[in-house]
């Protein structure tokens, strides 16, 4: 269904692509196409471990890779008349396996019901944080990549369905509220998969000269796809672990996230914060708080900025009254291994260099603390506890 | 007599500093009910803060351009690219609209009652109306 909708979409685009191909929008039907990049070395102080943003199959260690940070898309946007037009935007990255591919990052129609509201049909970026939907437009942000300790909370990045944005200034106040509802899945490297049936998200933004506020709330119903757990409850409860099987639920469980995000771009201070709950009913996947705060100094052209993040757990790391020894160890092992989740914190410092009205140079030295675990990274080798630096290098730019 | 000497040097350079900045004005359709706009009003429409008038720009690079983000907002290009790529790349709005120069924005302008755009006070005619002067 969602491909025939896309090859109608990119169908559309094309013709009136053909009709008349300009780089701005008039005021009559159009098409621009508009492009974002970023080209970028990562490497860490060590083999024993990946470091990885969401999802992603592999990472970078001693050995520098340009897999974990770049990435470019290219964004079609039809006008058709003030009130209708349609955007398609293909993304190039490395995801789920260590080759670049390319995926329809959104396809969608925009209507402009009225002055205040608009309704969007199709592809979008899930909106569960503050920079959610331009996190991969590096260009956009101060920091290197959108922090792991809280963008990899929610794994997915788009929904399809449909969502109504309000928007309203209130003199030199600005109000934006935005409701979405659709359904998203998203396969991870190790070919298991998450499903989001149906999501819902509820945002609200208040902007006033400097500073800008979010809160926001997300709901879903969420599966495991593809995971060993079925087995593991199987053998849970063949062994009397019923009640411990039960809290393992994978198909069509109640998850909620909620965040509060802060922007502050004020006489060259530059602060970014966010504060997020993550609650599931079950403990398959775990509870997490976690936050960050980026605090940086525009001096001209040059945007040094410190940063701190962590993400921890909230729910139980063990289960309690599971044989430690014994011919049951093995099934106790894998059971609390289920409901461990990564925990770490970050330092990080960087600095951003706008040396083109429309290309910035990225410098960030992270210095990643697992806590009690591993701490996210990707193959980790026993005996890895941490903590690692990773030093990335790159150029965003846009066009 | 030194105060006689330091005023004539004032009036004789005086102009040249005033040379090097231009004074801007806003203009919106003929027809468009606003009369006056305070600057925050306007900054929202450039910076894609509200969408009920589609924004129109001088040519990326031009120093009109430049000179009216510095003046309306404090704001470097890059900062105001940042910001509109948030915009764009998340396809909550469109782009502004581009001319090469003055007299084509007026024409954009005039052809659309749901624009707004800027030009040199100089260029202002009565194609136009004028809602804020940006000294």
């Amino acid at each position: 269904m969602l491909k025939k909708f896309c090859s109608a979409l990119l169908f559309c685009l094309i013709r009136v692509a053909t009709a008349q191909a300009q780089d701005h929008i008039d005021s009559g039907p159009g098409i621009v196409i508009k492009g974002f990049g970023t080209a970028a070395f990562t490497m860490t102080d060590t083999n024993q471990a990946e470091f990885v943003r969401s999802y992603q199959a592999a990472g970078a260690t001693t050995r520098a890779s340009h897999g974990v940070d770049s990435n470019f898309g290219i964004q079609a946007i039809a006008k058709f008349n003030d009130w209708f037009s349609m955007t398609g935007q293909g993304l190039v990255r490395k995801t789920s396996t260590d080759r670049y591919t390319a995926e329809l990052a959104l396809a969608f129609f925009r209507m402009k019901t009225s002055d205040d509201f608009t309704l969007r049909i199709g592809r979008m970026g899930l909106p569960a944080y503050l920079i959610s939907d331009f996190r991969h437009v590096g260009f956009a942000s101060n920091m290197m990549r959108p922090p792991n300790e809280v963008y990899r909370q929610v794994p997915a990045d788009t929904f399809d369905g449909a969502d109504l944005v309000f928007q309203h200034s209130y003199g030199a106040t600005t109000l934006t509220a935005q409701l979405a509802r659709g359904h998203s899945e998203v396969r991870f490297g190790d070919r298991t998969g998450l499903e989001f049936k149906p999501v819902t998200a509820l945002n609200l933004i208040v902007e006033n000269g400097p500073l800008t506020v979010r809160l926001g709330h997300t709901e879903v119903r969420f599966s495991l796809l593809d995971t060993g757990l079925p087995s593991l409850q199987g053998a849970l409860r063949a062994n009397g672990f019923s009640a411990v099987a039960d809290q393992l639920a994978y198909a069509d469980v109640k998850g909620t996230f909620t965040g509060l995000g802060l922007g502050l771009d004020w006489n060259s201070f530059v602060v970014q914060a966010e504060y997020a709950v993550r609650k599931l009913h079950t403990r398959a996947v775990t509870d997490s708080t976690s936050w960050y705060a980026m605090l940086g100094y525009r001096y001209g052209k040059f945007t040094p900025y410190y940063y701190h993040g962590s993400t921890m757990q909230d729910s139980i790391r063990d289960f309690a009254g599971m044989p430690g020894s014994g011919p049951l160890a093995g099934l106790s092992a894998a059971a609390n291994a289920a409901i461990k989740g990564a925990q770490f914190s970050n330092n990080a410092i960087g600095l951003r260099w706008d040396f083109n009205k429309s290309a910035a140079f990225k410098l960030q030295v992270d210095r990643v603390t697992p806590v009690d675990g591993t701490g996210g990274v990707h193959k980790a080798k026993p005996g890895f506890t941490g903590p690692l630096t990773v030093v990335a290098a790159g150029i965003d730019f846009i066009f | 007599m030194k105060t006689a000497l330091a005023l004539l040097l004032l009036l004789i350079f005086a102009p040249m500093t005033l040379a090097f900045s231009t004074e801007i004005v806003v203009i919106v359709h003929p027809k468009n009910p606003i009369s006056k706009m305070p600057g925050e009003q306007v900054a929202q429409f450039f910076l894609g803060k509200s969408a009920n008038l589609g924004p129109i720009d001088q040519r990326d690079g031009s120093e009109l351009r430049i000179e009216f983000y510095q003046k309306l907002t404090g704001k470097e290009t890059a900062q105001v690219k940042a910001i509109w790529s948030k915009i764009v790349f998340n396809g909550k709005g469109l782009p502004p609209a581009e001319y090469a120069s003055s007299a084509e924005v007026k024409k954009a302008v005039a052809a659309n009652p749901l624009t707004i755009g800027y030009i040199e006070k100089s260029a202002l005619d009565d194609s136009v109306k004028a809602v804020l002067t940006v000294p």
